[in-house]
């Protein structure tokens, strides 16, 4: 019997049963349904940690911090190093071929003053880089440039959120704010930045961080409010994302000689997204666990309506030995039945599960992705499991002795 | 010679007891032959049936088929020869329930591997019609009296044209008058040249052969010629 006959032949037997047919589906359709949302689900939280990261500075960035020490027991080494320095960055600026951005930060409570009005803000010491490396444009005026730096320019460049808190409906331009009593001409606003994780944390804009920021020349940080050059962070980014492993290396030679011992950490945001990648997956496996039970319950069903559906027939198997089929081709009308069964109920739990991913998309606000590779991997997932329990009924099917069989009332 | 057996045995072992169904048959059919094997039963005449239809093996003895030595074939191979040489008609008839009568009677050619659906169909209905079903192609067995069954069984053993056409009580489930028409159509093909042969305890449907077996013990007891 050709392949196409025994397929049409285990959809009609599907159709003259339904009700046989429709309980033994239910499991695979649950089952494949749950795969399909695992996956999208997997793809979705991917996706939107690279375009959190992207959000952030992008995936050449590499994040140099101060390693923490115990004091008691640093050596001597440790206690000469000056820690991660302006200097520190402006040789790396220097020295790194494969760097493209520095993006030293310094930064400062400090208290801001508009006419009557006084703030404590988070004042950051920073490059012209910054707004390159960190992927902050510039809403409004303009930021600050290597020209202010070389002149320990007394200009602030201000974040979004306290703009209408100190203007109001003034006009910013041209204005001079008091930093800690010293003058400060406006010369830009931050354009807002807004990243809202889909799932668990709600509408929180989780880069609201960022626009309660203002910007001043590093060096002009250095001279008038702090005692030295240490940084509160350093973000490089290499010239290319391949380039990242390069620069990494780079970086440490320069840094260890002039610190004269390994004092600091590098991390490269692209761990950071694989690190997260592998946090969700962990969560993800709750879904597996489900869509794995699921599976396996519907192919055991499968194999247990399949071995008395056996008993039914097995007069039938031995009249159709009788009248020629060998082993082989019972063992292959049961096998193509299951597949049958399991194939016809993974089409159906692709439908499911593309509902499924809908509702989690909309009512639990969950990031899904959905992709053809995601269906063809959930279907095989239920012709795996039709070959798998399908093969132990059919292999039952297949060794029944014809003449016990056509003797069996 | 289509049918040479020699010393044949049939040991069935039960754990503890062997019952010895056959205990040694020698028995030589010609082509073209009308045979009924008889006996109670126990007699082996079942086991017999069972061999020469290749279901089942000897324990020990030669069966050679239509020159074939068919004691020592595999499974896959005895297959084969169920399907081309050897057609069954069966006391309750064996029809598949679920599919209609061509179909049923397309099924061995199925088996058979190298005819296409279109020819198979054709085949079985042009084989039903011979038969006088040619208006009930399209029905189901459960469709159908008894002897419309059996004769639909009957075109089925018939469609790969076998060499021998074994017919294990194909009265037995019917009333009288049916079953004198069944035997009217096996008489006929045996006519035509069909080797045919008969299991059965009934005499009256022995005499219609030309060669009566009596089996006894797991044994040929006597031969009688008609």
């Amino acid at each position: 019997m050709n392949l196409l006959e025994s397929v049409g032949a285990g959809l009609r037997d599907m159709g003259s049963n339904k009700g046989r047919s429709v309980i033994t589906m239910i499991g695979i359709v649950l089952g494949v349904a749950s795969v399909v949302a695992v996956l999208s689900l997997m793809q979705g939280g991917q996706a939107q940690t690279e375009a959190y990261f992207e959000e952030l500075g992008g995936l050449r960035e590499i994040r140099i911090t101060n390693q923490r020490t115990n004091r008691i027991f640093m050596t001597a080494a440790e206690r000469a190093s000056e820690r991660l320095t302006y200097r520190d960055a402006q040789a790396i600026r220097f020295e790194c071929p494969s760097v493209s951005y520095v993006d030293p930060e310094i930064s400062r409570y400090l208290t801001v003053s508009y006419k009557d009005k006084t703030f404590q803000m988070r004042v950051l010491g920073t490059t012209a880089d910054y707004v390159f490396a960190d992927s902050m444009p510039v809403a409004e005026g303009r930021f600050i440039t290597d020209r202010d730096l070389d002149t320990y320019a007394n200009v602030i460049m201000m974040g979004p959120t306290y703009r209408d808190d100190l203007f109001g409906d003034e006009d910013w331009r041209g204005k001079q704010v008091l930093v800690e009593g010293i003058p400060f001409t406006v010369v830009g606003i931050m354009e807002k930045k807004e990243f809202y994780f889909r799932g668990g944390g709600g509408e929180r804009n989780v880069l609201e961080w960022f626009n309660r920021g203002h910007y001043i020349p590093i060096t002009t940080m250095i001279r008038r409010f702090t005692v030295d050059d240490q940084l509160g962070g350093l973000e490089i980014s290499a010239k290319t994302v391949e380039l990242v492993p390069t620069l990494m290396e780079e970086t440490r030679t320069v840094l260890s000689r002039r610190h004269g011992v390994e004092d600091f950490d590098l991390a490269s945001k692209s761990e950071q997204v694989q690190q997260r990648a592998e946090q969700e997956a962990f969560f993800n496996i709750i879904f597996w666990v489900i869509a794995f039970i699921s599976l396996f319950v519907g192919g055991v069903v499968i194999a247990n309506i399949m071995l008395s559906s056996i008993t039914e027939r097995i007069r039938e198997i031995g009249v159709r030995k009788a009248i020629g089929a060998s082993s082989r081709d019972v063992f292959i009308e049961f096998l193509v039945e299951a597949l049958v069964v399991t194939s016809v109920g993974g089409a159906v739990g692709l439908g499911v599960g593309y509902g499924l991913v809908k509702l989690m998309e909309t009512a639990l606000i969950m990031p899904m992705a959905f992709s053809p590779s995601i269906l063809v991997l959930a279907f095989l997932t239920s012709v795996a499991v039709g070959i798998i329990f399908g093969m132990f009924p059919a292999l039952r099917a297949a060794r029944l002795d014809p003449v016990e069989a056509l003797r069996y009332q | 010679m289509l049918i040479a057996v020699d010393g044949l045995t049939r040991t069935y072992d039960l754990g503890e007891a062997k019952v010895h169904a056959l205990r040694g048959v020698d028995l030589a059919v010609e082509a073209g032959e009308y045979l009924a094997i008889m006996g109670p039963s126990g007699s082996g005449k079942s086991t017999l049936m069972h061999i020469l239809g290749c279901l089942d093996t000897p324990s020990t003895g030669r069966y050679v088929l239509g020159g074939e030595e068919v004691s020592s074939l595999t499974g896959r191979e005895l297959a084969k020869v169920r399907n081309r040489r050897i057609g069954f008609v069966f006391q309750n008839f064996n029809l598949l329930p679920r599919i209609d009568l061509v179909a049923n009677v397309a099924l061995p050619l199925v088996y058979h591997g190298s005819v296409s659906k279109a020819e198979r169909l054709g085949r079985a209905a042009k084989q039903l019609e011979e038969l006088g079903l040619g208006h009930r192609l399209k029905h189901r067995p459960n469709e159908l009296s008894g002897g419309e069954r059996q004769r639909a069984a009957i075109a089925r053993a018939l469609i790969n044209e076998p060499s021998i056409l074994l017919a294990d009580e194909p009265t037995g489930n019917l009333d009288s008058k049916t079953g004198r028409e069944i035997m009217d159509i096996l008489d006929g093909l045996s006519a035509a040249g069909k080797t045919v042969c008969l299991v059965t305890h009934d005499a009256n449907v022995a005499e219609h052969a030309g060669r009566t077996v009596h089996m006894q013990d797991g044994a040929i007891a006597r031969e009688d010629f008609s």
